[in-house]
């Protein structure tokens, strides 16, 4: 591992040399390189050293790529089909009206129109309150908020969680309270995961808890994966998996929640987790 | 687009990125072999993993990220195996990869994204999952090692 640690003057010249620096950095560096032939020395240097890197990467370039490697991919067999993550239930009905219930349900749809119409005629235009609920509790309002909470607190190494994970009993009942939303906290070992607390917010205002995992065993050491959850639904009720700001997400549907496992882009198995969240939760 | 063409997509886009990601992994493995195994590796789990790829952001972004990962993990098996860090460590043929292979680790690779594939600072430290401070100084360190090695070569040549 280096040690080797550049000096601030090194950093700044560095900065510059890639456009970096700020505009009072930028002028303090332009006036050392007119005055001091150690500072053009240092920066010479950098861009020596700069370039000499790009051309034995340029270098590595024209190197054969392995036949086998190229055959091993586009050979590489198809993705497995995608694991089935619970959805909402879609109630299966059957339609065969007799002449009655047709005339029956024409009326009642008729007045029903009337109804609707006398309503819409006394109070045409919708409040400005309601316009706005509207639109913040639409599913990607919601789902940019989900991710731009995991990316705050993910980056966290002391106030990741808001109660730690020694306090199940007050996790339960304060996440269950608040949202609504009836859980227990799915032990993630098998998936090299270590509960680390939860924490509650709001997204598309309404109240998300959210459980919180460190990944202590596997790929990417260190990195937080979150289970969220609430009782706002996802337009369509349908599940989805997708990476929006370099942040993965994998979301499902049940009857009573929207439920969301989000963690960085670079974990490929956020749908295992999930499907495996999805029983235990 | 269906899940089969998506499939078919990303393995063209993979064959056509793969000189690129062999350069990668050999600034993090530090040798071929590895190097192979581990864009084997990499490109296999982007493979079954591709409906995860929306086509939003650049997809070595996401590639590159999954090769730190799983190199890092590789890493921390062979400090826990002592075996299996004494395999596979051939160094590389060419003097100028050598000299940058053999530079500490972390340094190649941030060079590398900065100087050559052109991330910014943030996203180069994203993708290495360490703090942009951390990879502004490494990519300054490898420059600075760079330089000496290269001038310490032309004196020996002259």
């Amino acid at each position: 591992m280096g040690t080797f640690k550049p000096s601030p003057l090194e950093l700044q010249l560095s900065a510059y040399i890639d456009g970096q620096a700020n505009e009072r950095d930028r002028q303090d560096v332009e006036e050392l390189l007119v005055n001091d032939p150690q500072a053009r020395a240092l920066h010479d240097a950098l861009k020596h050293g700069a370039e000499t890197g790009r051309r034995a990467f340029e270098d590595m370039l024209k190197e054969p790529v392995p036949l086998d490697l190229v055959r091993a991919i586009r050979n590489a067999a198809l993705p497995r089909k995608a694991i089935r993550l619970p959805h909402a239930p879609h109630p299966t009905l059957s339609f065969k009206p007799s002449g009655p219930q047709i005339a029956a349900t024409c009326l009642v749809l008729f007045l029903l129109g009337g109804g609707i119409g006398y309503l819409v005629g006394a109070r045409p235009v919708a409040s400005e309150t309601e316009l706005i609920s509207a639109t913040a509790a639409n599913g990607r309002d919601w789902l940019d908020d989900i991710i731009a909470h995991y990316r705050l607190y993910a980056r966290q190494t002391d106030h990741l969680a808001e109660i730690p994970a020694e306090r199940p009993a007050d996790i339960l009942e304060w996440l269950t309270t608040n949202t609504g939303v009836g859980f227990r906290i799915p032990d993630l070992s098998d998936s090299g995961l270590t509960f680390q607390g939860a924490r509650l917010f709001a997204a598309g205002d309404v109240p998300v808890g959210q459980l919180l995992y460190r990944r202590t065993d596997g790929d990417g050491d260190g990195d937080v994966v979150a289970i969220s959850f609430t009782k706002t639904r996802l337009e369509g009720n349908r599940s989805i998996e997708e990476i929006r700001n370099d942040t993965g997400l994998v979301s499902w549907v049940t009857p009573l929640a929207t439920y969301m496992v989000v963690g960085p882009s670079s974990a490929a198995d956020l749908d295992d987790i999930a499907a495996k969240a999805a029983g235990l939760i | 687009m269906n899940q089969a063409s998506l499939s078919t997509d990303i393995r063209r886009d993979l064959v056509a990125l793969l000189p690129r990601l062999r350069r990668f992994a050999l600034t993090l493995t530090g040798n071929a072999p590895e190097a192979d195994a581990l864009v084997r590796e990499v490109a296999d789990r982007a493979i079954q993993k591709s409906h995860h790829w929306k086509g939003e952001d650049r997809l070595e972004n996401w590639l590159f990220s999954m090769m730190r990962s799983r190199a890092d993990e590789a890493r921390k098996r062979k400090r826990v195996d002592p075996d299996a860090a004494d395999s596979g460590n051939a160094p590389g043929n060419h003097n100028s990869s050598n000299a940058l292979l053999s530079m500490p680790e972390g340094f190649a690779s941030a060079l590398l994204l900065a100087d050559v594939e052109g991330f910014t600072y943030a996203e180069g430290a994203a993708i290495l999952s360490i703090p942009t401070d951390q990879f502004v100084a490494r990519l300054c360190a490898a420059r600075l090692k760079l330089s000496s090695v290269g001038t310490a070569t032309s004196e020996r040549r002259a």
